[in-house]
């Protein structure tokens, strides 16, 4: 059994996630966490500072020696620690909040650069990207990645799907340079190679944890409990548990030679799993959530321990497994386990021998009536048919697609659990008829919230009318990926005003079979050329192919309709990956959609000067705030307490102006957050619309085209895909 | 705890009911001794240890359920006869394995409960007591309720053999012939009943445990009981299975050993005052149903052996397990584990290929058109009952293999509470309550792998009864689910008592009509939990119950045409007017309701709540100023400052934060009934005072004993 080598309570409470382990003298391992009230504190048991008068930022905390505190004045957001640039002997502490980013040298407790983040930091990391020379400080936004190097300098820039929440880097290519991983709350995990997308992997929630294990596998976190581990892009497993993973951490537990995923939870628990087979070989608990697990050597006695922190700021710091205890690190001894994981499956597999024989019986003998009822019995040869239909909008049902089961003989379905991932609030749906409904043929209406190709696993419980035991069938039928578009049109509606054309080497009838995969089409579709109705927020989209005539093998030109642009990315990207393209240009054009852009870059340029004005107005009060006090204190030790009550009742006025002020300003704020997120947002549709390089080059155009302030040209890109010609 | 015990797993029989699992006594003293368990299929197996391998003695072949297990003989002689119990047929057998009786009890139900005393044989069907001496029929009694268990003092303590019946409405039974003597009132169901120190002791004392988890020893006297002491149950651990006096600290003093329906096993040693303390406690992941202490592993090393729902017989023995495992050797695996990790695995091997075999057969059944396919109904075990202490209903389901998943419907609303045993993932599918299929709650638990044993909470409103149904689909092919019914009462939240307090203002509720007891009764069984199915002999009954979560009472007494339930809270009374009415009218009865309402039972019913709710809104209001007061000490670097209320919050801000998260939706609970009971106030004056309740919310938000007690008398 594995005990801590040392536990320390530090009485302060650690924000999760935001933990980490730095030399900041170059030497001492010390352990930095966020804290409430906008504070970092650092926890230097090596090196017994004289107490200094709080200087600056750093400020020693009174209750323990041990802790100094670091004040950042706005609530942190994300924290990292390592070495930062040429010239520097001790690490840098970086820290993020919603606006800015900090680098700061504990050592000399100065900062190293200090910059102003408009789309926030929520995740951080540390280290070398591609063939950029120096190691940057990447931070995740809303929507954008950001990357400085030592002297301040945003040397990387790039725009993501969503909100950022994790961040990693590793060499996932096996290329020996760097690429970037980030999850984000639209459920992808993305490898970035500097700039250029070169991986997506779709997950089923908000992915909150990234950790790099060894070579190209990394471990992964979920909003919703999983964790697991990657190869590239292959999952090597995954587990799920009600709890939320808080922190994932790759050690060498039981030293092995090959890194363990730790993950610590919600609810303190701790355990690492072997990165192969996702088997616990090792499990603790704390008694409050766990905050972050980090490593370092925090006993300087040449051994790196794992260091587990959890809410309340109780930090266990653990060795590895030594050469006697062979990798049992758990209580309870192997061979007991295993004698009785054995019997486990002897007394299974009796159990499934005895089915079989009493299913004989049953059979050979007469169906008796009375056992017949409880037991459930069905023919043998009972098959459930499974169909999937589209069904569009009545008055009194949503538009949705309907999934029906139905059994061939006078057997009824007493329910229907579906499992799917990412289509329903929970993991799954149930559909449970009263007693008096119940039939052999169970419709299911479905109603995925966003195009993706989703495994359907259900579950009917089947059998007879009064049983109070069922056969559980079990089926696995596929969701194709754009399934909420109908074929029926109506024929008043109006036709889309957005397009993407584009042109391909390929036989039409590629693109009709990758029809056939990715909708819910009749059997027998021939044609390339098709219309559907959106069935999820309405309008139309139309998918045609003509031959341009030109080249020896004969080149079409695609053209998608529809005013939709995140659809009429997906449908490029899909289209793309199943007819192996890896470079497309395309011609795009959505008037609507442009439109709005053009509005929301108007507004976002007047909350800029707005939040100017604001934080002017601001620097003004301060100044009164302090005569003002200086004016009150100076009439109270005058005695003059006429004057003294004046100069207060003013400041409380003066107060509460600020007070409201700040609700406007925060209130700006937040909306220009907003706008800058949909301005990050529009150009990584327009990049989703190209594949290879062409997107890249959008994304980088656009970029330059925005910090120009040339919003004429930024459009052009859009369509164009180029700033040039 | 200086007791280390170390769990060593001895084999895996059949599934196995509460107390059916011995050991029997050894001749010498060094010896080991002999294990004797029986299951559901009606296999009694005997085995020994040998060389840490299981050594069997003898094994009978399969028969109907054995639902208890006795040691008997001779009086004065070794009790080394094994008695078992299987549907209403006791059988005798030898400690070789040779059976020597067969007697068949003539009872109409099967045996639940069974004492052996010599000649002397007790058994108990649901509601029936049996004597017999020699099989020839002594005495016969009748019970009120469920009989859990039987035990009988011996002769040397009263002068004659003293039977005692633990019945499920929370007393015991201690009869004189087929008369009831007297009855003792226990804190709680009683589903145990084990004599001290194996034979009553000197004192003639018998423990008893309950199902939500108490323990107690009486002393019996000839006319009236002793209460020694009780263990309350307060660490809300499972109801206790089965119990045992053993020594196993060596110290000449017998401990209590004790099992649990959460896997729990504990020690209890008396100190010189004969007070029980905890001394070890151990949780294996299913049910104990047996428990014994002896030594079975290995000779002069003590143990306490165990079997469990699932079958296993466990030991947890005092001899050292860890020290022979050296450092740096490569595998330190014992022969006698390899060879039987080894046999196992052959064993596996051969059966995986008759599975194999046996499901291709099955799959080519289903090609023919005549065949049907039946799979035999597994067995669970269910446990659905009120937890007093927080007033809220846990479910618990154990199965003998590994759960897949769960899917739990109910047709009223209900709140299902997480519970932190239970570590399976949980999800609510949406559930359109105005379509024709009624359901308000769908959820599905997809469950880890290995979870035999589930454990849920599910916090139930009065006055909306319905079923609860759980699904459970055991991982086991070929796959089948199973359904369990579980009723949830329109008084879901009153259990049984004893007495209730007169003296209280009560609202009155009168039924006369043409109904008979019977019909009468089977509407109290309807609205109320823990009433026995059984219609009452004689002519009226009453019983006694109070409201768990509030504590107001109700008092029920009816007979033949008439019925007359008396409560402090107006609510209950409603409730019961609005079902009883309901039921009537379904059997075409003409009911004649008189009510008569007391305005001070509603101050009364205020008054009771207002400590709680008083309570509740400190509680909120002290965890809301709990992270502000922890930043301020942050920022000031310590806590001095502090006017002391704020540094006491500070100080036990933990068990505040403990106590706020244990009890979700307190407060919304509180407010709920108050709102309730200001309707029903109204209704029975025939007024509708609906549109008063966002008035009466806005009173709550400022809380207020006197203004709340104004409002409801003026309006």
């Amino acid at each position: 059994m594995l005990v801590p080598i040392f536990t320390l309570k530090l009485n302060h409470k650690i924000n999760p996630r935001m933990v980490t382990v730095g030399k900041f003298d170059g030497v001492h391992p010390c352990l930095a966490a966020a804290t409430q009230a906008g504070k970092v504190f650092i926890h230097n048991p090596h090196a017994r500072v004289q107490r200094r008068q709080p200087a600056y930022r750093l400020r020693h905390s009174a209750q323990d020696s041990d802790i100094s505190l670091l004040n950042i004045n706005q609530a942190v957001s994300c924290l990292t620690a390592g070495a930062m640039g040429p010239g520097r002997t001790g690490h840098a502490l970086l820290v993020g909040s919603q606006s800015t980013l900090l680098a700061y040298d504990v050592h000399d407790n100065a900062d190293i650069f200090y910059k102003e983040v408009a789309d926030g930091a929520n995740a951080i990391v540390l280290g070398s990207l591609g063939d950029i020379p120096s190691p940057l400080a990447i931070i995740g936004g809303n929507c954008a990645l950001q990357g400085f190097d030592h002297q301040g300098n945003d040397l990387f820039w790039t725009v993501t799907g969503d909100n950022v929440r994790s961040l990693m880097l590793c060499d996932f290519t096996g290329d020996g340079k760097n690429e970037l991983l980030v999850g984000s709350e639209d459920f992808d995990i993305r490898v970035f190679k500097e700039d250029e997308l070169i991986s997506e992997m779709t997950e089923n929630e908000t992915v909150t944890s990234l950790c790099h294990m060894h070579g190209s596998r990394f471990g992964y976190a979920l909003a919703n409990g999983t964790v697991g581990v990657y190869d590239r892009t292959a999952r090597y497993w995954r587990i799920k548990s009600k709890n939320h993973a808080m922190s994932i951490h790759a050690f060498d537990l039981n030293a092995d030679g090959v890194v363990e995923l730790i993950t610590g939870w919600s609810n303190g628990k701790i355990d690492a799993r072997s990165d192969r087979t996702g088997e616990v070989i090792f499990k603790d608990n704390f008694s409050t959530s766990v905050a972050g697990i980090v490593e370092g050597d925090y006993r300087m006695d040449g051994q790196m321990q794992l260091i587990c922190t959890s809410v309340d700021g109780e930090v266990r710091g653990y060795l590895p497994a030594s050469k006697e205890m062979k990798g049992s690190l758990m209580d309870s001894s192997v061979e007991q386990d295993l004698i009785r994981e054995l019997s486990q499956r002897r007394q299974n597999l009796l159990l499934e021998l005895r089915n079989y024989q009493e299913n004989a019986k049953a059979v050979q003998g007469s169906p008796g009536p009375e056992g017949d009822n409880q037991m459930g019995v069905i023919p043998a040869n009972t098959q459930l048919q499974t169909a999937l239909s589209v069904k569009a909008a009545t008055e009194t049902q949503k538009a949705h697609i309907e999934l029906n089961i139905s059994t061939p003989n006078d057997t009824i379905i007493r329910a229907v659990l579906i499992f799917a991932e990412g289509i329903f609030e929970g993991e799954s749906h149930v559909v449970h008829p009263s007693a008096q409904h119940l039939s052999g043929c169970i419709r299911v209406p479905i109603i995925p919230p966003n195009d993706i190709p989703v495994d359907l696993h259900i579950k009917a419980f089947v059998g007879g009318r009064s049983s109070t035991q069922f056969h559980v069938f079990e089926i696995t039928r596929q969701l194709p990926r754009f399934s909420m578009y109908d074929l029926h049109v109506d024929a008043a509606g109006s036709q889309p005003t957005g397009r993407v054309t584009f042109s391909i080497n390929d036989r039409p009838q590629r693109v009709v079979i990758w029809l056939n995969q990715n909708f819910l089409l009749p059997e027998g579709m021939g044609s390339p050329d098709v219309t559907f109705t959106c069935l999820r927020g309405g309008g139309l989209l139309s998918i045609s192919m003509q031959s341009s005539g030109e080249g020896p093998s004969g080149s079409f030109q695609m053209t998608l309709k529809t005013d939709n642009m995140d659809l009429a990315g997906d449908l490029v990207q899909s289209l793309a990956s199943f007819l192996a393209i890896d470079e497309l240009q395309v011609e795009a054009d959505f008037p609507a959609y442009f439109e709005e852009l053009r509005v929301t870059l108007a507004e976002v340029d007047d909350y800029h000067k707005v939040h100017q004005k604001l934080t002017a107005d601001m620097a003004d009060h301060s100044n009164h705030i302090r005569t003002m006090l200086v004016q009150a204190e100076d009439a109270r030790l005058m005695g003059d307490m006429r004057n003294m009550k004046k100069r207060y009742v003013e400041l409380y006025n003066l107060n509460r102006d600020l007070i409201n002020e700040y609700k406007i300003r925060s209130n700006n704020h937040n909306t220009l957050i907003a706008g800058l997120k949909s301005v990050n947002q529009a150009i990584q549709r327009a990049g989703q619309l190209r594949v290879g390089r062409a997107k890249t080059q959008v994304i980088t155009a656009c970029r330059d085209a925005i910090r120009n302030n040339n919003i004429n040209a930024l459009f052009k890109i859009m369509r164009a895909g180029t700033a040039s010609s | 705890m200086e007791l280390n015990l170390n769990r060593v797993d001895y084999l895996q029989v059949g599934v196995t009911s509460q107390k059916t699992m011995k050991l029997l006594p050894t001749a010498g003293r060094k010896a080991t001794q002999k294990v004797a368990v029986a299951d559901h299929d009606g296999v009694i197996t005997c085995f020994g240890m040998k060389k840490g391998e299981a050594i069997p003695v003898f094994k009978t072949l399969p028969g109907q359920r054995v639902s208890r297990l006795e040691l008997g003989g001779a009086l004065g002689t070794a009790q080394e006869k094994i008695f078992v119990a299987a549907g209403s047929e006791v059988r005798g057998y030898t400690k070789k394995g040779k059976q020597f009786l067969s007697f068949e009890a003539n009872l109409a139900e099967s045996i639940n409960a069974m004492h052996v005393a010599g000649a002397d044989l007790f058994v108990c069907a649901s509601y029936i007591y049996n004597h017999y001496c020699d099989c020839k029929d002594q005495d016969y009694y009748l019970s009120g309720d469920k009989i859990n268990d039987i035990v009988c003092l011996p002769a040397e303590n009263l002068g004659r053999i003293v039977p005692v019946l633990a019945c499920q409405d929370r007393v015991l039974r201690i009869l004189q012939g087929s008369e009831l003597c007297y009855e003792i009132k226990v804190p709680g169901p009683p589903s145990v009943l084990e004599l001290k120190d194996r034979d009553g002791g000197t004192e003639g004392e018998i423990l008893y445990g309950t199902t939500d988890g108490k323990l107690g020893l009486v002393k019996i006297m000839a006319s009236s009981p002793v209460h020694r002491w009780e263990v309350p149950n307060d660490k809300k651990k499972g109801g206790i299975l089965c119990l045992d006096s053993f020594d196993i600290l060596g110290d000449g003093v017998r401990e209590i050993l004790v099992g649990r329906d959460d896997g729990t096993v504990e020690v209890y040693g008396l100190d010189t005052s004969g007070e029980p303390t905890l001394r070890f406690e151990h949780v294996l992941s299913e049910s104990v149903t047996s428990i014994q202490g002896g030594s079975v592993g290995k000779e002069s090393f003590d143990e306490v052996i165990t079997s469990t729902y699932t079958g296993w017989v466990t030991g947890l023995t005092s001899e050292p397990q860890r020290d022979e495992a050296g450092p740096g050797e490569e595998i330190r695996m014992s022969q006698e584990t390899q060879g039987k990790i080894a046999a196992l695995r052959a064993e596996l091997e051969q059966l995986q290929l008759k599975v194999l075999q046996e499901r291709e057969k099955y799959q080519q059944s289903s090609q023919c058109s005549t065949a049907v396919s039946a799979v035999p109904v597994f067995s669970i075990n269910d446990k659905f009952a009120l937890c007093q202490e927080d007033a809220s209903y846990s479910l618990t389901l154990e199965v003998q293999t590994a759960i897949d998943n769960l899917l739990l419907q109910s047709d009223v609303p209900i709140d299902l509470l997480d519970v932190d045993k239970n570590s399976a993932v949980v999800s609510f599918s949406e559930c359109d309550s105005e379509q024709p299929n009624g359901n308000f709650l769908l959820a599905t638990y997809r469950c880890q792998a290995n979870t035999t044993r589930l454990q849920l909470k599910v916090r139930s409103i009065e006055g909306q009864y319905g079923t609860l149904q759980a699904y459970v689909t055991p991982r086991l092919q070929p796959k089948t689910c199973q359904v369990r019914q579980y009723q949830i009462k329109p008084l879901s939240l009153h259990q049984r008592t004893h007495s209730i307090d007169q003296t209280r203002p009560m609202n009155t509720l009168s039924l006369i009509g043409q109904f008979s007891f019977a019909e009468i009764h089977s509407w109290v069984v309807f609205c109320l939990p823990e009433v026995p199915e059984k219609t009452p002999a004689g002519e009226s009954t009453t019983f006694y119950f109070q409201n768990t979560f509030l504590g107001t009472q109700l008092e029920t007494t009816y007979s033949k045409g008439e019925g007359h339930f008396k409560s402090d809270n107006i609510s209950t009374i409603s409730i019961l007017k609005d079902v009883l009415t309901k039921e009537a009218t379904k059997r075409k009865i003409n009911l004649g309701i008189s009510y008569n309402i007391n305005e001070d039972s509603v101050n009364h019913t205020l008054k009771m709540i207002h400590p709680k709710l008083e309570y509740q809104l400190l509680l909120a209001k002290k965890v809301q100023l709990i992270d502000a007061l922890k930043e301020l000490q942050v920022h000031e670097g310590n806590a001095e400052f502090l006017i002391p209320e704020y540094r006491n919050i500070l100080e036990e801000s933990a068990q505040l934060l403990g106590e706020y998260q244990r009890q979700p939706a307190h407060l919304e609970r509180l407010y709920g009934m108050i709102t309730d009971l200001f309707i029903d106030k109204f209704k029975f004056k025939g007024q509708n005072v609906k549109t008063k309740v966002s008035q009466l919310l806005e009173i709550l938000d400022n809380y207020d004993l006197n203004s709340l007690m104004d409002f409801f008398n003026e309006v």
